[in-house]
């Protein structure tokens, strides 16, 4: 595996209403590597991961992707590369069809049927779910219509903001199996946010530990972690 | 046959007596302690005075028969209709005067414009007894059109702002993201005109019409006009609800294409 730097992060910091959420992170994503953020709620985690494909800005300091600052990528091109999925799954109205063929309408190019049951297999869906109304499916499924949405981007990260927590147990350790098969087939950067240590370990990637908008170093990461 | 009818004169006689009757219906109301006297009676005078006023502006202008009188009146309208579309919304932001006056403006003008300069070919192009009454069906419209427009979008942006995140995030543009609720102001925009459409003459029988009927013109003359107003509301409602609707949503969005946080508060 080629181990070269995906995102950079350098002195970042994120004032959000004159109180600073994130202060000065220093961070790098290696392509193709699985990341945990963890930290107590109100720590800036999910800020951290909407600042990667630029759903907020950062206050100060500068992002890079693929060593480039993703201020100079076209913000709509850098969401397809970089792929998100929320804490609550978002379905849109119509079948799980209709739900696949969104990305598609966004570039204004023709659906591949192909692509989108590709999509739908590593998410953990099965083909017949297609003619379900996607307002109908469980929460798990749901989330699980996200993964695949965001997929058909082709992306080369993706970024999930605790997409477990709306999730009972057994569900949510599926589902991450299922973004560790992403990891292991399609080679994607997995950037994860939650609060759930277990899941953390399920998931095996590095542990980023913030806390008060700051990184902490390794040792105490190590330490909190094992809590 | 010619068409030889012509309206019958009123005196303040006649509106003493027609006054006498709203008197009854108030005596009513009272009499059953609906508790609606009061405002029937305010009704009664507003309606009786502001009337009464607008006829001597409308003597007033037509007499006057100058053309920057006549435009300054159709500015006035839209600046009234303008008031009445900001006062409406419950988020009454710094700009949105500017783009409801816009919108109106254009989606009224070139209607005005077919109506009054291409399909009735007035003389001079300013003849007030077309251009002021006109206006006033086509603006009024506008007004509620617009107003329809703005609240649906308003209230939709911020109750899919889930929906609106989730498209951003896979790569869309602020107007793809917020296209589903531009539909849905549109929508809500031209429904009022399409129902009156659907039912015109059946139902009821319009205003315009009814006035050009009473007043001795053909009642196919007045139907033709009508079936023009008709078309000329919904262009205008459709022309005013779409610039609207495209100049507002922006300023739920930044120019990256993000969710302004502070638009929402």
């Amino acid at each position: 595996m080629v181990c070269r730097v995906k995102f950079e992060l350098i002195n970042v910091s994120k004032i959000k209403n004159g109180k600073p959420i994130l202060r000065n992170i220093n961070l790098q994503f290696l392509s193709g590597s699985k990341y945990t953020i963890l930290g107590p709620s109100g720590s800036g985690k999910t800020t951290l991961l909407r600042l990667l494909n630029r759903m907020e800005e950062p206050s100060s300091g500068e992002i890079l992707f693929d060593g480039e600052n993703i201020k100079n990528i076209p913000v709509t091109k850098l969401r397809k590369k970089v792929g998100m999925v929320f804490q609550i799954p978002v379905v849109f109205e119509g079948t799980v069809e209709d739900n696949l063929l969104v990305p598609y309408s966004i570039k204004g190019i023709p659906p591949d049927k192909e692509e989108i049951k590709k999509a739908l297999t590593l998410s953990g869906l099965k083909e017949s779910f297609l003619s379900q109304r996607a307002m109908d499916l469980s929460v798990g499924e749901k989330q699980r219509l996200n993964l695949a949405r965001a997929l058909l981007n082709n992306p080369e990260v993706l970024l999930l903001d605790e997409p477990t927590s709306a999730l009972d147990y057994e569900t949510a350790l599926t589902l991450l199996d299922s973004v560790n098969e992403l990891n292991r087939v399609l080679g994607l950067t997995i950037i994860m946010v939650t609060h759930q240590v277990e899941h953390m370990r399920i998931l095996n990637g590095s542990a980023i530990y913030i806390e008060n908008g700051t990184v902490l170093d390794k040792k105490t990461t190590q330490s909190r972690a094992l809590i | 046959m010619e068409y030889t009818h012509t309206l019958v004169d009123l005196n303040y006689l006649d509106l003493i007596i027609a006054l006498s009757l709203m008197l009854i219906a108030a005596g009513l109301y009272r009499w059953y302690r609906i508790g609606l006297e009061v405002a029937l009676i305010i009704g009664t005078v507003r309606t009786f005075i502001q009337l009464l006023a607008v006829g001597y502006v409308l003597k007033f202008i037509f007499d006057f028969n100058r053309w920057y009188l006549i435009v300054l009146t159709l500015l006035v309208m839209i600046a009234v209709a303008t008031r009445t579309v900001v006062q409406r919304q419950q988020r009454k932001t710094k700009e949105l005067p500017y783009i409801v006056g816009f919108a109106i403006t254009v989606g009224s003008g070139i209607t005005l414009f077919v109506i009054t300069q291409v399909i009735i070919q007035i003389e001079p192009w300013y003849e007030p007894h077309y251009l002021i009454p006109l206006a006033g069906m086509i603006i009024g419209n506008s007004l509620n059109g617009s107003t329809l427009a703005v609240e649906r979008l308003d209230s939709e942006i911020a109750s899919r702002r889930m929906e609106i995140e989730a498209y951003l995030a896979l790569g869309a543009t602020a107007r793809q993201a917020a296209l589903s609720c531009i539909r849905s102001a549109m929508k809500a925009a031209m429904i009022p005109t399409i129902n009156s459409m659907m039912v015109v003459g059946i139902v009821s029988l319009p205003g315009m019409m009814t006035g050009q009927i009473l007043s001795g013109t053909s009642p196919f003359l007045a139907v033709k006009y009508q079936i023009i107003i008709m078309y000329m509301i919904a262009f205008s409602v459709a022309i005013s609800s779409f610039l609207l609707t495209h100049l507002r949503f922006r300023r739920y969005f930044t120019a990256e294409h993000q969710l302004r946080e502070e638009a929402f508060s």
